[in-house]
């Protein structure tokens, strides 16, 4: 549990049309931790979860990432080989969820292969009967296996997070990123999809960081909690800790919490 | 910077059009004073200098009426949106209205000399009952002809078939090459402005003109007609399958990536699934098109049923014109119908 899998130091983003979004950001991440990182839209918590796998491009800075006792600067990694392997070891789950909408349930989570097998084999769906049965595996543990040969696009919001979450875990990734996973499902389905997190969290003992919205989540959830604002690092620590007053430096004064059940 | 973009932009589409609208009424003007001879108006060089002179003249009047407020046809049209305010004035009651209306009505003048446009003519006895003979050996078809007539649309519908068929895979290929999206690299971004000047060159050729010049390189018929229709449809899909990839759903691209996919697995899995059904819809529509197109092309060689019309044509054979007509207008109509509901099918 002491052990850092990732440590940011001074993290600077500055978009192309000279938005800066991260102005300096740094923290460490325990292997077996569940991270939330919360804030104002626009606070940089998007863009910082988009750093770590590199989607996005950090313009300075150091990510550095603690793996079988080989460590390398993220930030740094230029070859294309090389940030395919970094994603292999780092899934994602987004808000809106990004399945392939006209493909199969089964088919959308085959997609965590994709950076084992060989692009003609992949491109002509050639997968092993390994990765099925991988895939099925992750199914059976969010629990929608029998909508495997559904199209994806056939299923609930709730239903569309877990396969993606699914997807990921196909990926034996040591640390999965989640990219507000609840934001866009109601209240009831919402506790549903983080209690699976929280399962793959504890069961499979991968890290998670995980940008949130609700602070009532945020306390049944977190094992540690960290505020993003206007690009930089406000708060660190537990998420009982956040009291009234922190919640207005975090999110201005005049903000209410709202709370869900 | 953004603004300033547009407003430099704005002002030279302004002067692009005041500048011509005046030249355009200064050269009128010369042409009534000097009434020049055949050899006069035949001398580009001169012509098209006094054209410039009189342009750049256009250009600076429109700057001076523009700065003192007088709003001018080319700022009314051009203007950037957040200078825009709401009309109260009749647009008679302003320049832009009357350069507008003088506009208008000067070209429709020199229009009517230009087309030499004649009541005269069009009543004229003699070439009406040309008229008359024509229709009515259209409206009493010739049915004997009508087996080969089928034959040779069956040949028009494969040269379109064909033609759309083979554009495919060229135009599939070079949508991704020419899509925006994915040509975002920095060396990429040039092949993508060189492929889409290419299609926009490509395009402005007509297929008309492709038929006139594969007709010189492989023969008359229906294999010139498929050529030409080829590049035109590879060009046209090219260009509205790029758009597509360009107007994709970001989310599927990132979850792909985000699972470590590579660019050749990125464009499989998350953009194509998203653009196969207006892909096929747009090319069904293009088979249809083409089929109008090979009709045409067969005019000046491409085979098919327009070489055919062309010579019955050739020979004042009314009657086996008309019975063409009817066949064309009939394939066009079921072709129409057909790939109208294949389409929306397919939504």
């Amino acid at each position: 549990m002491s052990e850092t899998i990732l440590s940011v130091k001074n993290i600077v983003k500055t978009y192309p049309n000279g938005v800066q979004a991260l102005k300096g950001v740094s923290f460490d991440v325990k292997k077996g931790e569940f991270l939330v990182i919360i804030g104002l839209s626009g606070s940089g918590k998007s863009t910082l979860l988009r750093c770590l796998n590199r989607l996005h491009d950090p313009t300075s800075g150091e990510i550095i990432f603690n793996d079988n006792n080989a460590q390398i600067d993220i930030a740094k990694i230029e070859h294309k080989n090389d940030i395919r392997n970094l994603r292999k070891r780092m899934g994602m789950i987004f808000q809106h969820f990004n399945l392939i909408p006209r493909h199969t349930v089964l088919s959308n989570v085959l997609m965590g292969k994709l950076s084992t097998i060989g692009t003609l084999k992949s491109i002509f769906g050639l997968f092993s009967a390994t990765d099925i049965a991988d895939a099925m595996k992750y199914l059976k543990l969010v629990g929608i296996a029998e909508k495997a040969y559904i199209r994806a696009d056939q299923l609930s919001g709730g239903q569309q997070q877990r396969v993606a979450i699914a997807r990921a875990l196909t990926q034996n990734p040591k640390v999965l990123l989640a990219d507000e996973p609840v934001a866009s499902l109601d209240p009831a389905t919402c506790h549903t999809v983080m209690d699976y997190l929280r399962k793959v969290n504890q069961e499979l003992g991968i890290t998670i960081i995980c940008n949130l919205h609700f602070l009532s989540l945020v306390r049944q959830y977190a094992t540690r909690v960290i505020a993003l604002k206007g690009g930089e690092l406000m708060y660190e620590g537990d998420p009982k800790n956040i009291d009234d007053a922190w919640f207005e430096r975090i999110y201005g004064a005049g903000a209410k919490e709202v709370h869900i059940n | 910077m953004n603004n300033q973009n547009n407003n430099s932009n704005s002002n030279i589409r302004r002067n692009i059009l005041d500048g011509f609208s005046f030249a355009f009424l200064a050269v009128v003007i010369l042409f009534v004073i000097f009434n020049p001879t055949e050899t006069q108006q035949l001398n580009l060089k001169l012509n098209s200098i006094i054209f410039f002179i009189a342009y750049v003249l256009g250009a600076v009047i429109s700057h001076f009426l523009n700065s003192r407020g007088i709003k001018t046809l080319g700022e009314y049209l051009f203007e950037p949106s957040y200078k825009k305010a709401v009309e109260t004035k009749s647009m008679f009651k302003s320049f832009w209205g009357w350069h507008l209306v003088g506009l208008l009505a000067l070209l429709f003048v020199v229009g009517i000399f230009k087309t030499k446009f004649s009541i005269i003519e069009l009543l004229n006895e003699d070439g009406f009952n040309g008229a008359k003979r024509l229709f009515a050996g259209i409206a009493d078809p010739n049915w004997k002809i009508l087996p080969e007539a089928v034959l040779n649309i069956i040949e028009t519908i494969f040269m379109a078939f064909m033609a759309t068929v083979l554009a495919i895979p060229f135009a599939f290929f070079l949508s991704f090459v020419s899509a925006r999206n994915i040509m975002n690299g920095k060396y990429t971004f040039w092949i993508y402005l060189a492929m889409r000047t290419v299609f926009n060159v490509t395009r402005s050729i007509e297929a008309l003109l492709w038929a006139i010049i594969f007709s010189v390189w492989v023969g008359i018929g229906p294999f010139a007609g498929m050529l030409a229709l080829m590049i035109h449809s590879i060009a046209s899909l090219s260009k509205q399958y790029s758009e597509m990839v360009e107007t994709v759903n970001e989310g599927p691209i990132e979850g792909v990536q985000s699972c470590g996919a590579n660019k050749l697995q990125t464009i499989w899995f998350a953009i194509v699934p998203q653009v196969v059904l207006p892909y096929i819809s747009f090319t069904v529509y293009r088979w249809d098109i083409n089929v109008r197109m090979a009709t045409i092309i067969g005019l000046v060689g491409g085979g098919g049923i327009g070489t055919m019309l062309i010579q019955y044509q050739g020979q004042a054979m009314w009657s086996e014109v008309g019975t063409i007509i009817v066949v064309i207008a009939a394939v066009v109509w079921i072709m129409d119908q057909a790939s109208a509901y294949i389409r929306e099918a397919l939504k």
